[in-house]
């Protein structure tokens, strides 16, 4: 993959075209921690310190005023590389974020409502809003790389929160859909992609019933998946879990920058997600 | 995540649109004229349809930036989830006859491989050079609008360049029931509109404004607007993804959307009045069928009964 060729001259990646997001210029950056072949990274690394905000966190473009969860994204790139106090500013804004359910009203609602189950802590894609599968597994992610250099408590439990919220979301078939296993009591399907990141999230996971049906999902979506990212995704959550799929197996057009990163990513020895 | 039931957050929405109707004087609204085609098949006819709605409806768009919003929802080869790609192809080639600059733009909520996503949906193969045609709403460059005089709890969205910057936006929706706001059509098709890159997948933001009070909010940020629904095979059941396949063998069409909204309704069998996004975007006296008028087919020669979940049985009616 020539980087540079499809490299912005803010120094950022866009999804496909156009201008540069924090999402595929944090992945791009991150592909090529995991193979090795750095081109241009410091001018992404600018384009990412330019969208950075007071607040800790991170904007997904430069026309937003607001931090969301890309943040967690750009948490997972090299401390060394982003800047250790950077760092430690994103997991500080990323502590205070958690989603709507997560607060007493609602929970009051729900527990009125008659529904007495745990309401672990995950992420939302938007402060205000749900925590949903990906964001969650993101975070999760970011905050086990943070405690590498941290002993703090509240990390610590929000990895296990968010673990927890993960297997809370699991669908009938075994996978994992955006959020919601059910609407109006009817199950939801399981997509590639949120199985994949979820897999992922729950490496080093102890065996269970869930993660085996998990890993048997994700293997049913690689038969089927249609896209390049959820392919890569699923080649990543399984291998976290020991089970290496052959990069042969399953292949679809690279439509976009965050296809080509996952796909690299999903190929190299090591996987830059992984702390 | 579940936060109420479908009739608790009907019962809301209800408690709403009373308080909105104490606060706010009843407008009226001349009454709208609707195109309903009926076409039994995405055969070589759909085109000409399409051009005769152009023409009926009186759009001068020489010159003019149109952008065509399909609803793209998920995989599915059997035509019933996204809208049909002859469709989009047919409203393409009519504008683009008309002298329009026409592009496609659209922002799935619920699947990130937009392209991928068109692709299955037969894009590519129905529309050539589909790509350079295309944008994805949910990456493309972002501004921030507020909301004036807002229904739901938003008071600004970030929005797509693309459709803000247009001079008509083109609702090219799918006649679908849906498990959450009874039915979807060009009006919630809006959705599409606000950005994944921004709010994520599935667009929360919106569901925790309020699901028909925000339909209602995007449909007011873009006044120049006119509506295609296809519903030569719709989607009954529970939509708008896990539905059964319905062949309703009807085009409707019209630059009011709400009235668009309102005689798909009828035509499957929904009375209008009872669907929340509706009501509050017109009130309930102007939806009668008197407010509207028909062109074309008439609302009871196309009319065929939708399947409704169990919840959603007391908005049977026409």
């Amino acid at each position: 993959m020539n980087w540079q060729d499809r490299q912005n001259s803010d120094g950022g990646w866009a999804y496909s075209r156009g201008c540069s997001w924090a999402e595929p210029t944090a992945l791009v950056l991150l592909a090529q921690c995991a193979t090795g072949i750095q081109e241009n990274f410091g001018a992404g690394l600018s384009f990412l310190r330019s969208i950075a905000r007071p607040d800790g966190g991170w904007r997904p473009q430069a026309g937003v005023d607001e931090s969301t969860w890309v943040t967690s994204l750009v948490a997972l790139l090299p401390a060394e590389a982003l800047g250790n106090e950077r760092h430690e500013r994103a997991i500080e804004w990323m502590k205070g974020q958690t989603g709507r359910e997560s607060g007493w009203g609602f929970r009051i609602r729900q527990r009125l409502a008659g529904n007495k189950g745990d309401f672990p802590d995950g992420w939302p894609w938007f402060p205000g809003a749900s925590a949903w599968v990906i964001p969650t597994s993101f975070g999760i992610l970011a905050f086990e790389r943070a405690l590498r250099f941290t002993g703090d408590a509240e990390v610590r439990e929000r990895v296990e929160s968010g673990r927890r919220f993960l297997i809370s979301k699991i669908c009938a078939d075994g996978g994992w859909n955006y959020g919601t296993a059910q609407a109006l009591g009817r199950d939801g399907d399981s997509y590639p992609e949120t199985t994949g990141i979820a897999l992922l999230a729950l490496h080093g996971a102890r065996e269970s019933r869930e993660l085996a049906r998990a890993r048997a999902a994700a293997l049913r979506h690689l038969e089927t998946c249609k896209t390049a990212e959820g392919i890569a995704w699923l080649r990543m959550g399984l291998a976290a879990h020991g089970q290496r799929v052959s990069s042969g197996s399953a292949t679809r057009v690279l439509r976009t920058n965050v296809d080509a990163a996952l796909t690299a990513m999903s190929l190299a020895e090591r996987n830059p997600l992984l702390s | 995540m579940r936060a109420l039931t479908r009739r608790e957050l009907l019962g809301a929405g209800l408690g709403g649109a009373a308080l909105s109707g104490c606060s706010r004087a009843p407008r009226s609204f001349p009454v709208s004229n609707v195109s309903i085609f009926k076409a039994a098949s995405y055969g070589p006819e759909v085109y000409d349809m399409v051009e005769r709605m152009l023409a009926e409806h009186k759009l001068d768009v020489r010159g003019k930036r149109v952008v065509l919003k399909p609803n793209l929802v998920e995989f599915d080869e059997h035509t019933c989830i996204n809208t049909h790609p002859v469709v989009v192809h047919a409203a393409y080639e009519a504008f683009r006859k008309a002298g329009a600059h026409v592009r496609i733009a659209e922002g799935p909520g619920h699947r990130r491989g937009t392209l991928d996503l068109a692709d299955a949906a037969g894009y590519f193969s129905t529309l050539p050079r589909f790509e350079d045609l295309f944008t994805d709403l949910n990456t493309d460059a972002v501004a921030k609008r507020e909301i004036r005089q807002p229904e739901s709890k938003l008071t600004s969205l970030y929005l797509p360049h693309t459709v803000l910057d247009c001079d008509l936006l083109v609702s090219v929706a799918k006649m679908k029931t849906h498990h959450w706001a009874g039915a979807t059509l060009a009006m919630k098709n809006l959705f599409g509109l606000v950005p994944g890159g921004v709010y994520g997948w599935p667009k929360n933001v919106l569901h925790w404004a309020g699901i028909p009070e925000a339909i209602v909010d995007l449909h007011h940020m873009f006044p120049r607007q006119f509506a295609i629904v296809d519903g030569i095979v719709g989607m009954e059941g529970n939509g708008p993804i896990q539905g059964t396949p319905k062949a309703a063998g009807v085009l409707v069409a019209g630059r009011d959307v709400a009235a668009v909204d309102a005689t798909c309704c009828r035509i499957m069998g929904i009375d209008p009045r009872r669907i929340e996004y509706l009501r509050i975007a017109r009130g309930e006296q102007n939806l009668r069928e008197v407010s509207f008028h028909q062109i074309g087919e008439t609302i009871h020669s196309v009319q065929s009964d939708f399947e409704l979940m169990d919840v959603w049985k007391e908005i049977r009616g026409t």
